[in-house]
């Protein structure tokens, strides 16, 4: 009988793989090494820097080869950390004092790591995560134990999965991922919700359960693991998975089909991107209809210096393009400016220490003050949109002020372009993502300005009900049916209506079909969503009809209790 | 051995990108060069150790230069800083 944990499961979907472990301990690795003469340990650890170097330097061919540059970015940013000069002269000084090269290099980082840690610097500061992860890659290398040999499909398990350590695998090669923390948003979870991976969070010191290599079944929709699986318990899973397969291949099938309902009720349903290889996929294997949000962050991410306006004109003129290659050449690309800080600061970038980064000095308040950030990225967009159809919509808005004074940056952008001479596009349409709860209730007084607006879930929940979305102790009131939420987004909704502009949503809750439902008779124009929740939204819509779903709406908004509603709108799907 | 002190005068001190340019050239010579400052004192060549000073705007630092090509290092080194590092 194999054992068994439970989580939450937030990507659906089984997957069977073994285990491999983020953030391995390497103590008793260490213990039991035993090290050579100082002299023949200085050695092998000058040759395990070269090495890694090496297979490092092979890692980020393959990703630029591949288009994946964040990926690639990060461990570049390693590669040079096993090259700097200094390390080699600390570790040798660390082998006179244990005589052991893989305790060597372990302490030689983490004190170089205390250094950056002990930094005023947030960004510094974050680089110490980066020096244990490669200390720890070199002696890894050093004891013999090979950086997780893939074969066949793997689960990746720890407690909280850095964002490398899953830009560092092939993705292909990850079957699930299992999370000890509670969040649903966390960057490995979101990572793994654009490319389909089951995924099961919330598992706690269930994870200690866990050993590195173990048989795994993962059960993404109910949260199920069973480690150590017998073959009638393997048998019994086979089922499921012939009919994911079934199911799988039924949402092949209405790719190419419209979000109808049965009484001809359409809603746009398009992607949440962060690469314009992203937007391929979504096209092609997904069936979006387009762009809702393209989280720009990737192309100011793992840069030193202010991205360049030709380099980001390339990178969304290829989403731009991708988009144009669906409803007729209609498709839309929503392009979202800058929304970074000081949760994930970058060199350019002073945020400084802040208490509560979520509530300072980022997104369009740093644009509106960096015209040296803001402006090559808007005529970026704006470049881009002779490719295609793009829209610019600024993040984190909570006034009118705010947008016309965005506003006419991107007209001093046009005005700039003119001057140079460089071709742009005039209708770019400029909406606002409504995300703070000042900008749900202003939404009235902003639908006159924009020409859009997209509901992003995510910030305005947690902004409204003051919830942290990634602690798991209070995540069960973190709710997108509670009615306060409800209220807002149907103001907003209706404000966008009322002056003959346009609403969508980008955020989680776009990718539920009992959502969907009622966001649909709330008048939405738009969801957008990880690609592969589409097929499932768009099969909810398609088999309700709107006066059905204006009926479930009425019910909704006459419920008190965000649970209520949530088991209500469960009992109908 | 041949050594220069200098202030540092662009806005955000050696940061991320101005470390990573003064260390590739650093690096582009054959002599030892090594940066002084606060009274520690590392390899130029190190962009953890340059970066791991905390160089400020209107901090002091001298370079220093030991080889077959010290003086010229040290020049342009000095240049590099005095012109801001070509930021601002």
């Amino acid at each position: 009988m194999a054992e068994k944990i439970k989580g939450k499961g937030v990507i659906a979907g089984i997957a069977v793989g073994n285990i491999l472990l983020a953030g391995q301990n390497l103590d008793s690795f260490i213990v039991a090494y035993k090290p050579g003469t100082k002299a023949a340990e200085k050695k092998k650890a000058a040759e395990a820097l070269v090495a890694v170097a090496d297979n490092l330097k092979k890692s980020i061919e393959d990703f630029l080869a591949k288009d994946l540059k964040e990926q690639a970015g990060i461990l570049d940013a390693h590669r040079m950390m096993v090259e700097d000069p200094a390390m080699s002269g600390t570790i040798d000084e660390q082998i006179d004092i244990s005589g052991s090269a893989p305790k060597a290099v372990i302490d030689a980082y983490e004190s170089t790591a205390q250094v950056f840690e002990a930094m005023d610097d947030e960004y510094f500061r974050g680089r110490a995560v980066d020096m244990r992860d490669v200390g720890k890659r070199i002696a890894k290398y050093l004891l013999g134990i090979k950086e997780p040999e893939i074969v066949g499909k793997v689960i990746v398990a720890g407690k909280d999965i850095e964002p490398s350590v899953i830009a560092g695998l092939p993705t292909d090669k990850i079957a699930g991922v299992i999370l000890g923390v509670g969040s649903t948003t966390a960057h490995a979870v979101i990572i793994a919700k654009t490319r389909a991976i089951p995924t099961v969070v919330g598992v706690g010191d269930g994870i200690a359960q866990i050993a590195d290599g173990d048989p795994v079944i993962l059960d993404g929709e109910t949260g199920e693991i069973l480690i150590r699986p017998s073959d009638e318990e393997r048998k019994s899973y086979d089922e499921k998975i012939k009919k994911q397969e079934e199911l799988k291949a039924h949402y092949a099938a209405l790719k190419d089909k419209p979000a109808i309902t049965l009484d001809g009720k359409e809603v746009e349903l398009v992607a949440n991107i962060g690469s314009p290889a992203d937007a391929d996929a979504a096209v092609k294997n997904f069936g979006a209809t387009g762009v809702g949000l393209f989280r720009s962050e990737f192309v100011f991410m793992g840069k030193t210096d202010v991205p360049k306006e030709e380099d980001q004109f390339k990178e969304y003129k290829a989403a731009v393009e991708h988009c144009a290659t669906v409803t007729h050449g209609e498709g839309l690309c929503v392009i979202r400016t800058m929304d970074i800080g000081g949760d994930k600061p970058l060199p350019y970038i002073q945020v400084g220490h802040e208490e509560n980064p979520f509530l300072g000095y980022r997104a369009i308040r740093i644009s509106l003050q960096r015209k040296d950030l803001f402006m090559p990225q808007l005529k970026a967009i704006l470049r881009a949109g002779v490719y295609g159809k793009a829209a610019i919509m600024f993040p984190m808005v909570i006034n009118v002020q705010e947008f016309l004074a965005a506003k006419q940056f991107v007209e001093d952008a046009k005005m700039e372009l003119v001057h140079e001479g460089k071709e742009f596009s005039d209708n770019v349409q400029v909406g606002i993502m409504v995300e703070t709860p000042a900008a749900a209730v202003m939404a009235p007084a902003l639908a006159k300005y924009v020409d859009f607006f997209s509901i992003g879930t995510n910030d305005l929940v947690q902004y409204t009900l003051a919830v942290d979305r990634g602690n798991a102790q209070i995540s069960y009131l973190y709710n997108h049916f509670n009615p306060a939420v409800l209220r807002l987004i149907k103001r907003t909704i209706e404000s966008a209506n009322k002056e003959g502009k346009w609403a969508g949503m980008c955020g989680e809750m776009a990718s539920d079909p009992n959502a969907a439902i009622i966001l649909m008779a709330m008048g939405i124009k738009e969801l957008s969503m990880s690609a592969p929740s589409i097929p499932r939204v768009k099969e909810r819509i398609r088999n309700i009809t709107f006066t059905k779903a204006k009926e479930i709406l009425d019910k909704v908004m006459e419920m008190e209790d965000g649970d209520e509603i949530k088991k209500y709108l469960a009992t109908l799907g | 051995m041949t050594e220069a002190t200098t202030t540092i005068e662009n806005k955000t001190g050696i940061h991320a990108r101005p470390a990573s340019v003064f260390v590739q050239k650093a690096s582009s010579f054959k002599s030892k060069v090594q940066l002084k400052a606060k009274g520690k004192t590392v390899d130029a060549k190190s962009i953890l150790m340059i970066m791991s000073m905390g160089l400020v705007k209107g901090t002091e630092i001298t370079i220093c230069a030991d080889g077959p090509d010290e003086a010229q290092a040290v020049a342009e080194l000095k240049a590099l800083v005095d012109a801001k590092f070509g930021e601002d």
